[in-house]
């Protein structure tokens, strides 16, 4: 006999309907899945089989053939258990005569536990998005029921084979999945701004960043604050909205880091070690995964001792902070995931640290300087627009050093900026930092005295004329923090400061 | 000295190759069988019996310069305008033929011309003091129409190279390396400008020799050597840079340095020798004042006094936070950070921007790794 059940399944981070057939025939007892499964679909089997005969029923000793269609996608990921199970179920007669009614518009997803238990699964969030607003249902597995309320579709929650095979024929019930009362993740407090002492240029650039969405870059020797700033900066980012929320949980889900099947509420922030592969950085392998630049996404992406990241990883970002995603092609499919993040990078001054340190020696060699310092420059220092020297805070200043403003104060301010950022960009999600060409030329018009400012900025301090329009980007924000309409001279003056790595005196001499 | 010049030129260039001895050594056997051709037809065996060798050195000195192509290494140089000079050579350097040890050989980028010169030498890991009075005394003794000698290192005899180009005057740089390896390899540029503005680059290694850790301090009796005054700018009691004032002294040569706080380890060479009777340096006039009468003629010498901090001018154009800003940095020789300058004066961030950008481009500060620091 034949079965059909539905179910779904993922391609990159988007849902496809996909068709459960079973069929059960007569002859030598076999059981083969086809439909290209990878390994963990081809597992499904035996853990099928448990299931069955542990729910109750009899496994038919029979010819039985899987069939996960389109053929074409590629299937991974264990939530196929649940509708294989109840396909043999329903192909050798166990549901009744007839194919229940309600296997029609339902779809399936659950791994199965040996007893007959179902199992969460890594990206409920994702495949439901597919059927919004289709008005079918889904069953899902009981520890992703949160998830699945989130995704505004019909959702049934089981927690047994026994149970969903129950309400397939009309002998029992399952309970809808309700949205949780509370969305926010308790998560842990995120520390505050006030808790940094010193450090105010640092402090000032971060907010600018956090207001024109401008990738920075920290340099400073070991113990300067870079790793504290960094955890401290998105607190300053405005908070996330619904939409938001919806892409980066998606992502997570199919990650399988679905943060207990909750949405994600908090912006995220990513710090990965600078052993990191690419692919695990960027996103890849050989079924593809989201790497931790989309898990950023909506988020902060920090990488700290940045020219210690492998060449392909630091190449890899190039992509995603240019085109807010990240493609990740095989032979057998190409998938995209969203990473819209904004990068905090933080590198010592010199290998060894002590590079400018008042007291301590530096013991490197300028080449050592030069290739660590090369490893940034170039086409992904032009991709970051705030530069913050950073230096070391003696002991006893720190101590008679007042408390900084609290985060909330400065993320006031920020979120002022962003709502005129919004204005000047009728909506959507531009920023200061990403305007180019006419918009920038439009936008960030000079009065007299400050494009005399640049111009001397060029002269002596050898700036390049790449940095000039990163100047204007950053005196753009810096107006927006305060609520002016025209930038001016101290604006421009101010950003000048944050491109330090472009200055001319910072380059090893000869080169 | 016998033989065709142009054969006995080649033979220097040859035993040239053998470079592991003092050159006073090689003199010595020329001197005893009467040129550099005559002593490279002799057998190993009869150097060491005559010449008072051991006889591996012997050995080693005939299959080192056996091996060496000294046709093929004069072609290379002609070809990249370098010219190969021997004490034999009108254009040898006076000053330099005069001391104990000349080179045997000295190969000159750029142009060698005889004029009052004085040596610049220091520290590779130099203060911020020593860097601006380097380059203002390289600058002061351009201007005087002084060429300013140095060894291309990094630190101090950069500030001088660089200075002396930048003033448009005349600089020497004698390298520690063949010609045509420049070390260190971030001085390449400031190595073409130093030719370019008149200077010549001088070595006595082979074109390709490379970078040798012993060989460098041969190379500062080049320096004092081509020098009529040698001043040491910074540096402890291991540098260098006292190795060459050691030379100068050895040479005959005025030795002067520069006086540093007392407290600096860089400064201990230069306050030592000031305290065994060496003339303290404070411009370029005090250098110039120790050269031999005759040197002195017709050189341009103003009367430039020393100088102590920027001019009252300079200082009065400045808008008072950026005054405020910079008796704050001048305090402290290591320099501030702009962070240290919005937390001594209690400043805004936008606030010490303005006056730190002010300072910058006035040049009465320049900033470096993120400290800014005096510059004059």
């Amino acid at each position: 006999m034949l079965s059909k059940l539905r179910t779904l399944c993922l391609k990159g981070i988007d849902g496809r309907e996909v068709s459960a057939e079973v069929y059960i025939a007569p002859g030598l007892p076999a059981y083969t899945v086809v439909g290209l499964p990878d390994a963990a679909v081809k597992e499904a089997k035996d853990r099928v089989v448990a299931a069955v005969r542990n729910s109750g029923y009899d496994f038919p000793s029979k010819r039985i053939t899987v069939n996960l269609a389109p053929a074409e996608i590629k299937k991974s990921g264990t939530h196929f258990d649940l509708p294989i199970a109840l396909g043999v179920l329903a192909a050798s007669g166990k549901l009744g005569k007839k194919p229940p009614a309600r296997m029609e518009d339902t779809f399936f997803i659950g791994e199965l536990a040996l007893d007959g238990a179902i199992r969460p699964v890594a990206g409920v969030l994702p495949m439901l998005m597919a059927l919004k607003g289709s008005g079918k249902t889904a069953v899902v597995p009981v520890g992703n029921s949160a998830e699945a309320a989130v995704s505004g579709v019909a959702c049934l929650a089981a927690a047994t084979l026994k149970e969903t095979a129950a309400w397939l024929t009309g002998e029992g019930e399952l309970k809808p999945c309700a949205r949780p009362a509370e969305h926010k993740i308790s998560s842990a407090p995120v520390p505050d701004f006030s808790e940094v002492k010193g450090q105010a240029f640092a402090k000032r650039a971060l907010e600018i960043a956090a207001a024109g969405f401008h990738n920075v870059i920290m340099v400073g020797p070991p113990g300067a604050g870079k790793s504290m700033l960094a955890r401290r900066f998105a607190a300053l980012l405005p908070p996330m909205t619904f939409d938001e929320s919806l892409e980066t949980t998606k992502l997570y889900s199919v990650s399988g880091l679905g943060a207990a099947g909750r949405l994600v509420s908090e912006r995220p922030f990513r710090e990965p070690h600078h052993t990191i592969s690419d692919a695990a950085l960027i996103g890849g392998g050989s079924s593809p995964r989201p790497g931790e630049v989309s898990l950023a996404h909506n988020g902060v992406l920090f990488l700290d001792e940045f020219p210690e990241f492998s060449r392909p990883a630091i190449e890899g970002l190039r992509e995603p902070l240019e085109a807010w995603r990240v493609t990740v092609s095989r032979v057998k499919e190409s998938v995209a995931y969203p990473a819209r993040f904004l990068m905090v990078a933080a590198m010592n001054p010199c290998p060894c640290g002590y590079l400018g340190h008042p007291t301590r020696e530096c013991a490197c060699t300028p080449l050592q300087v030069h290739k660590y310092r090369a490893k940034v420059s170039g086409p992904i220092l032009d991709r970051i627009d705030l530069h913050v020297q950073l230096s070391a805070v003696k002991y006893a200043d720190w101590e008679a050093l007042p408390k900084g403003e609290p985060s909330a104060v400065i993320a006031e301010r920020v979120l002022k900026a962003i709502e005129i950022q919004r204005k000047r960009f009728n909506g959507g999600i531009r920023a200061n930092a990403f305007m180019a060409g006419a918009e920038l030329r439009r936008h960030c018009a000079l009065p007299e005295g400050a494009s005399a400012v640049l111009e001397t900025a060029m002269n002596r301090l050898g700036f390049s004329a790449r940095s000039l329009d990163k100047i204007l980007k950053i005196s753009r924000t810096i107006a927006d923090l305060e609520g002016a309409a025209a930038i001016k001279r101290e604006h421009v003056i101010e950003a000048v400061q944050y491109r330090m790595l472009d200055k001319a005196a910072e380059l090893p001499a000869g080169i | 000295m016998g033989g065709d010049p142009g054969e006995e030129k080649l033979a220097r260039v040859r035993l040239n190759y053998f470079a592991c001895h003092k050159s006073d050594w090689l003199l010595r056997l020329i001197d005893i069988y009467g040129g550099a051709a005559e002593l490279l037809k002799r057998p190993p065996a009869e150097l060491a019996a005559e010449g008072g060798v051991m006889l591996d050195t012997a050995l080693r000195l005939a299959a080192q310069t056996a091996a060496a192509d000294p046709e093929k290494e004069m072609l290379a140089a002609q070809r990249a305008g370098i010219s190969v000079l021997t004490v034999l050579d009108v254009d040898y350097p006076e000053l330099l033929k005069k001391i104990y040890d000349p080179p045997l050989v000295i190969y000159v980028r750029g142009a060698l011309k005889p004029r009052p010169s004085a040596g610049i030498v220091g520290t590779r890991k130099a203060t911020a003091y020593g860097l601006r009075t380097a380059a203002r005394l390289a600058r002061e003794l351009a201007e005087a129409g002084v060429a300013v000698a140095s060894g291309l290192a990094r630190g101090i005899d950069t500030a001088a190279h660089q200075a002396a180009v930048d003033a448009g005057g005349v600089t020497w740089a004698a390298l520690g390396t063949g010609l045509n390896r420049i070390y260190p390899w971030e001085n390449r540029k400031l190595a073409e400008k130093i030719v370019e503005g008149g200077g010549a680059l001088v070595s006595e290694f082979p074109l390709d020799k490379g970078p040798l850790q012993a060989n460098f301090p041969r190379r500062n009796r080049i320096i004092s050597g081509l020098s009529l005054a040698t001043v040491v700018v910074e540096g402890g009691f291991e540098s260098g840079a006292l190795i060459t004032a050691r030379f100068a002294l050895d040479q005959g040569r005025e030795v002067l340095a520069v006086p540093g706080p007392v407290d600096s380890p860089v400064s201990r060479g230069p306050n030592f020798f000031i305290k065994n009777g060496a003339y303290p340096a404070e411009s370029g006039s005090d250098i110039i004042s120790c050269f031999p009468p005759e040197a002195m003629f017709g050189l341009k010498l103003s009367a430039a006094e020393p100088v102590h901090g920027p001019s009252a001018a300079a200082l009065r154009e400045l808008s008072p936070d950026a005054l405020l800003a910079y008796n704050a940095i001048a305090e402290d020789e290591a320099g501030l950070s702009a962070d240290e300058v919005t937390q001594k004066l209690e400043w805004q961030v936008q606030r010490a921007a303005a006056a730190l950008f002010e300072l910058e481009v006035s040049s009465l500060v320049n900033s470096k790794g993120g400290r800014y620091c005096r510059s004059t």
